[in-house]
């Protein structure tokens, strides 16, 4: 029987795939859409009997993000697991599948007041994209990223079984916590099918400050000065090219009288409005993206190894940002550029991974820069795949 | 002492210092259990590294001689996560104690695994900053145990476990090497999966923690009700009112019995619950709620409002609830503390099914929770001298924590799996879960030498394909140490 | 109910949480188990259960101060104090000693509880202090080499003055409030003769007359922390007597005072003993203690200096009396009192513990002296002569001098106006 076929007996939605769907270039041979949970372990089980190398596909707005797979025999697209299994508001969680669009998702949350405390950088993207990247936007200052917000998860192994970890409990410590090692694996450990996430209330009030920074110094002083006063900032961010914004969220008066702390804290130039500032919560412009990780600390030396006018910065105080390089940079400049980074970053034990880049950079850049523990994920990478079928290639060292 | 630990105790003498070993008997039995004393095993020898070499020789030494090793802190877990193995070598971090860094500017510090969970509170505080996590215990539990657990307290309900305030590992793998898992790094995160991995996946020797900003202002009260039912509508209210508590805790009639003969902590006469609220945070922000979260406690049907007024009331409040375990024992002359979860609205139905247990097995429960997060601590009581009394205790404790399954809950919410709950995890996990959680453990430690027993009922076989078993397993014969 | 039908059930209460663990003197400094309450009633349930008394378990029970700070800290109300009183004396009967140990510990326990034969010792040890011989003695090690005890106990033997009398009855000033018993003590009496007469003027200046009968003895403390019960049992019916005509006794020394309200329980067998002892345990009162609870009348003069304050285990963990010293210091116009960090530690002094196990009690003097240190203090108060030698002597050690005081003399001078050269020397 050919792939095809035996696909279509276990899932209702099987294709050829096209050329204009390659993953970075390498183009499906299949494309398969289960509709249901038990469907998506069929079409992985017979994905294992076939020997096909699976690649997991939600809405495509980070299939561009890390390496190419060295092979890509079937796309999985998961758009048409998009239910919202569950929301229990007075227990402040949901189960989401795979498919279903943050927004979508947080729109149904809204209606009972509630919300995932997580930024949606790219519109569009899925619950499972953004889980299987770990993407997060300004909010990871107060709430953290997929890993700290995943309560549950359910998968699919390379073999085709399901397998649940955590549960819909926040409180629940029965058991490894699966849910934090599938966050930012990008596809290669298994295809991620549902999650449940803890909530949190959508305050009832919220206010941008912003101040402007003329240098790194500057923008350093700002962000710590914020860091350790009392206000308990939702968010914390630098925006290049000189800005510090701080999200407050909370009771109106509380919110109130909170941005007029930190109005004083702050200085002449800070503003309060009550919407984003330009630039908050999406990624740096560029056609490179790296995001860097570093203590807070290492910000001003961040500003001074990217100060060149072209190159957009975002930084969390959480310790976290990026950097977008321009279209126009030269493969060699942007090698440069990351290999300044990561000097700099080396210092603070910080780090720096592309994210994406145009595919003439790609073939001049080391993706993922030194990987410490490699040799012991590349043994747990063998344990849930030891065919390296999942997006072989798509990770670090090549996993 | 076999064979093979008597010349594996001689390699490790010879690795350290003469009073880092311990094979005298009587010496080594005092190591006999954690904070759980229902399962005990002394260990075949017990070393006291002081610093991460040590750490990593010993692991390398048991590795090539192919015998268990477990790690422990200061021996308070309540799961038996820490008992040790009669064939195997217990590495005990009591003497890895230092505080190397308080970073402030950074919010952070790193410690030694056997560092005391209060004492890094104690460095941080003079310059605004304390450790999140804050389990009962954190007077004497140590970090490295905080992290094998991962460990919450009763203020993770606003501020989380401590998987979210580890932002780095240092870990000796069972293989002997010493690795930094970090949240930053690129790659899986292995760092995830370790925090609460209960010690199975190898021993760490240095944490970078995060620390958090000291609150600006601390607003605590003790509401007194009727019933635990009218106790369950005000945290309802509270929560559905769209504010996040740094604590909500709940008592029944008989905790807030035994905490009175205890500590003698004044709760309000008559009430069938007492309801703890603590808010913190920005003073505009907890003013505004704090009014909110008494009037909701009025409504509810509160008869008695205490609010405390200063740090010394705020003690007063939460001392009978922070003695309520140890003061059962005031009340009982056994007991048995239940750890499980359910979802928060499911709490008063499972209570009046807790209640009806009680009712037709004539065993007394006493409840103490975390209401916030439907984290449930029902205490079992029985009287050790009469026979048959501790299998029934056992019983009820049981079918607790099938109600907890069946309401969608867990059967740990901190005290963890350990070798107490392992039999319980087919109830919450399919086969193929487990199977597939313990992938990980195939991946660190092949060889399953890295506190083997814990966690999982049946150890898998690595490299095989899961499900299917060839020829009699490993472990086959020295499990039932236990 | 006898003693060791009791034995089950104060071990039963223990359940193993570990509380007791960061407060231990001994587990803070090894980190073992075996050196912890929780481990050593783990031995004692050994041993209940059959083990014998072996060497090594011996060994971790000889190791704790007896301090009772886990008694403080336990949450399930575990005895320990009197589980390991228990022990001892089961040891002390049970279990032989080599030679050298006997033979220091009998020494110990003849010459302490003796105020004569402390003073028969005073002229000698004021000479060789005299003639320097002391520093000599100690650069060269020669009493280390021969027993470690006896280089501590010299070691800490503090600089002798002048001892004055004590007259048997001292008058009260003013309108009279009270007539108490005063005990003398042994070390007390003996080495800080001054804290005595500070005492009795305190006393006699907040309105009480002062009874200190000729005939009182040892109070039996040493020997009762040291499992020799029958010994102590003696002391303590020669106090019963002394004492039994006088409202209230007023101790100076917090282990003297906490043996003294234990009495009951260690007369409680003997039925021609138990309700006199118990009378006199009701009618024992720290110094501290009975200045707040009779509340202040004389006038206080200022005293400007800056004063840590030592918790002695005896008084804070055995009789619970932390608040009062406390509030008498803060009473005293401009001395500020400032906190030693970890107050519920030992010292290490613990009544002949320094003796006997030098090296650990060196060590926790040590970490006791740098917390004393790092305060900033110029003058340490505390409640206990043991304590005082023992900071006093780690404090030297560590080439960094401090003034010594008793709660006594610092409200003495202040009620008497002394002024701070009195307790810290003349500024320089």
């Amino acid at each position: 029987m050919r792939p095809l076929d035996a696909l279509a007996k276990v899932c209702g939605d099987v294709r050829p795939g096209e050329s204009a769907e390659g993953v970075l270039g390498v183009e499906p041979s299949l494309v398969a859409a289960p509709g249901s949970v038990a469907e998506a372990a069929e079409v992985m089980r017979v994905a294992a009997e076939l020997d096909l190398a699976v690649v997991p596909r939600g809405a495509e707005t980070r299939l561009d993000w890390g390496t190419p797979p060295r092979r890509c025999d079937l796309l999985v697209d998961t758009h048409r697991l998009d239910a919202l299994v569950e929301h229990a508001s007075g227990d402040l969680v949901a189960k989401a599948q795979a498919g279903l669009p943050m927004d979508r998702l947080a729109e149904a949350l809204a209606d009972r007041g509630q919300r995932l405390a997580l930024d949606v950088p790219l519109p569009g993207s899925t619950v499972g994209g953004t889980v299987a990247t770990g993407a997060a936007g300004p909010l990871r200052t107060l709430f953290g990223t997929p890993r700290d917000l995943v309560i549950g998860l359910t998968v699919v192994r390379a073999d085709g079984q399901i397998a649940r970890s955590g549960g819909k409990v926040v409180k629940n410590v029965a058991g490894y916590d699966l849910g934090r090692l599938f966050c930012g694996s990008y596809g290669t450990l298994g295809l991620i099918v549902e999650v449940t996430f803890r909530l949190h209330p959508v305050p009832a009030a919220r206010a941008w400050v912003t101040c402007s920074v003329g240098d790194p110094g500057e923008a350093h002083e700002a962000v710590q000065s914020v860091l350790h006063s009392p206000v308990a900032p939702s968010a914390l961010e630098y925006l290049s090219p000189g800005t510090v914004a701080v999200l407050l969220e909370g009771v109106p008066e509380g919110v109130a009288a909170r941005a007029g702390q930190l109005t004083t804290l702050l200085g002449d130039t800070a503003q309060v409005t009550d919407t984003a500032p330009d630039g908050w919560g999406v990624y740096p412009d560029g056609t490179t993206l790296i995001d860097v990780t570093a203590p807070p600390t290492a910000l001003p030396h961040l500003l001074a190894a990217t100060a060149q006018p072209e190159v957009a910065v975002s930084w969390n105080a959480s310790g976290h940002g990026h950097v977008g390089l321009p279209s126009g940079m030269a493969p060699a400049e942007v090698a440069a550029v990351l290999g300044s980074l990561r000097d700099t970053l080396a210092a603070h034990k910080g780090r720096a991974v592309v994210q994406y880049a145009p595919e003439d950079v790609r073939g001049e850049v080391d993706f993922w820069g030194p990987v410490p523990a490699l040799a012991l994920m590349r043994r747990v990478k063998d344990q849930f795949d030891p065919d390296h079928r999942l997006s072989p290639g798509r990770f670090v060292g090549g996993i | 002492m076999e064979a093979e630990l008597q010349a594996l105790a001689s390699r490790l003498g010879a690795l350290l210092g003469s009073d880092q070993v311990i094979t005298d008997p009587v010496r080594l039995r005092t190591y006999d259990c954690d904070g759980l004393t229902n399962h005990r095993a002394t260990p075949g020898v017990v070393v006291l590294p002081d610093s991460a070499e040590q750490v990593a020789a010993i692991v390398r030494a048991c590795a090539d001689a192919g015998v268990p090793y477990v790690a422990r802190g200061s021996g308070t877990g309540l799961s038996g996560g820490a008992l040790p193995r009669a064939d195997g070598v217990l590495i005990v971090t009591s003497r890895m104690r230092r505080i190397l860094e308080i970073d402030v500017a950074n919010q952070r510090a790193v410690v030694e695994p056997g560092v005391i969970n209060l004492d890094v509170t104690r460095a941080a505080r003079p310059h605004g900053y304390y450790f999140a996590p804050d389990p009962s215990s954190q007077q004497i539990c140590s970090v490295g145990g905080n992290v094998a657990e991962n460990s919450g307290g009763a203020h993770c309900l606003k501020y989380g476990f401590t998987a979210h305030h580890v932002l780095a590992c240092e870990v000796v793998t069972p293989d002997g090497e010493l690795v930094e898992l970090s949240a930053g790094d690129p790659g899986y995160d292995l760092l995830g999966v370790f925090v609460g991995a209960e010690g199975t996946l190898g021993v760490t020797t240095k944490i970078t923690v995060r620390l958090t900003r000291v609150p600006e202002t601390v607003q605590t009260l003790l509401a007194a009700f009727a019933s635990i039912e009218a106790g369950g509508t005000a945290v309802s209210a509270i929560i559905g009112a769209g504010v996040v508590p740094a604590a909500i805790e709940m008592m029944d009639a008989l905790s807030i019995e035994a905490a009175e003969a205890a500590v003698r902590c004044g709760y309000p006469p008559g009430a069938g619950a007492v309801l703890i609220v603590e808010l913190d945070g920005p003073e505009a922000e907890v003013a505004a709620q704090f009014a909110e979260v008494e009037r909701l406690c009025r409504d509810a049907g509160a008869f008695e409002i205490r609010i405390a007024a200063d740090d010394a009331e705020r003690a007063l409040i939460w001392t009978g609830r922070k003695s309520a375990f140890a003061a059962v024992g005031r009340i009982s002359p056994a007991y048995l503390v239940q750890d499980g979860v359910i979802p928060r609205t499911a709490l008063p139905q499972v209570l009046a099914r807790i209640d009806a247990l009680s009712a037709e097995s004539g065993v007394r429960v006493a409840n103490v929770f975390h209401a916030g997060d439907g984290n449930l601590h029902p205490l079992v009581l029985f009287d050790d001298a009469e026979p048959g009394a501790a299998e029934r205790a056992e019983d009820v404790s049981g079918a607790i924590l099938d109600l907890c399954i069946e309401h969608g809950g867990s059967i740990t919410g901190e005290h963890g799996v350990g070798v107490d709950k392992a039999r319980y995890m087919p109830r919450m996990f399919s086969e193929a879960d487990l199977d597939t959680m313990q992938m990980v453990r195939c991946g660190f430690d092949p060889a399953g030498l890295c506190n083997p027993g814990k966690v999982f009922p049946t150890p898998r076989l690595c490299g095989e394909v899961p499900g299917v078993r060839k020829g009699p397993h490993p472990f086959a014969g020295k499990a039932d140490i236990f | 109910m006898s003693a060791q039908d009791d034995l089950p059930k104060l071990l039963g209460d223990c359940v193993h949480c570990g509380f007791c663990l960061p407060t231990c003197p001994t587990y803070v400094l090894w980190g073992e188990e075996m050196d912890s309450p929780r481990g050593r009633i783990h031995l004692m349930q050994q041993h209940a259960e059959g083990a014998p008394l072996s060497g090594p378990m011996v060994e971790h029970f000889d190791k704790c101060l007896g301090c009772m700070a886990c008694v403080t800290a336990c949450p399930s109300g575990v005895q320990y104090d009197r589980l390991i009183e228990m022990t001892r004396a089961e040891v002390e009967q049970e279990h032989p000693r080599p030679l050298q140990e006997r033979l220091v510990r009998e020494a110990i326990f003849r010459l302490f509880p003796y105020r004569r034969r402390l003073r028969a010792l005073r002229g000698p040890l004021r000479a060789y202090q005299k003639a320097g011989l002391d520093r000599l003695v100690r650069r060269t090690g020669v009493l280390e080499r021969i027993s470690p005890s006896l280089a501590a106990m010299e070691r800490l033997a503090p600089p002798l003055g002048k001892a004055p009398r004590l007259p048997e009855r001292v008058a009260a000033r003013g309108k009279h409030r009270a007539t108490v018993g005063m005990l003398t003590g042994c070390v007390q009496g003996e080495f800080f003769p001054g804290v005595n007469a500070a005492t009795a003027r305190v006393l006699a200046l907040e309105g009480c007359d002062v009874v200190i009968p000729k005939g009182q003895g040892c109070c039996g403390a040493l020997s009762l922390h040291a499992g020799r019960e029958e010994e102590a049992r003696a002391f303590a019916r020669r106090t019963v007597e002394t004492f039994e005509s006088v409202d209230v006794i007023v101790v100076n020394s917090a282990g003297c005072g906490s043996a003294m309200k234990e009495y009951q329980a260690l007369l409680a067998d003997d039925p021609s003993w138990s309700a006199r002892a118990e009378a006199l345990s009701a009618r024992t009162r720290d110094l501290a203690e009975f200045l707040v609870e009779l509340g202040p009348r004389a006038e206080r003069g200022p005293l400007p200096v800056t004063v840590a304050y030592h918790d002695a285990c005896h008084l804070s963990h055995a009789q619970g009396i932390r608040a009062q010293p406390r509030a008498l210091l803060a009473g005293i116009p401009e001395l500020t009192v400032r906190e030693v960090a970890d107050p519920d530690i030992c010292c290490g002094s613990a009544g002949t513990y320094n003796l006997l196990q030098p090296e650990a009690a060196a060590e926790l003097g040590d970490r006791k002296a740098a917390n004393v240190d790092a305060t900033g203090a110029e003058l340490l108060v505390a409640a206990n002569p043991g304590c005082s030698m023992q900071i006093a002597t780690a404090l030297r050690r560590g080439g960094t001098g401090i003034a010594v005081a008793h709660t006594a003399q610092v409200l003495d001078a202040s009620l008497r106006g002394l002024g701070r050269e009195a307790l810290v020397g003349r500024p320089e």
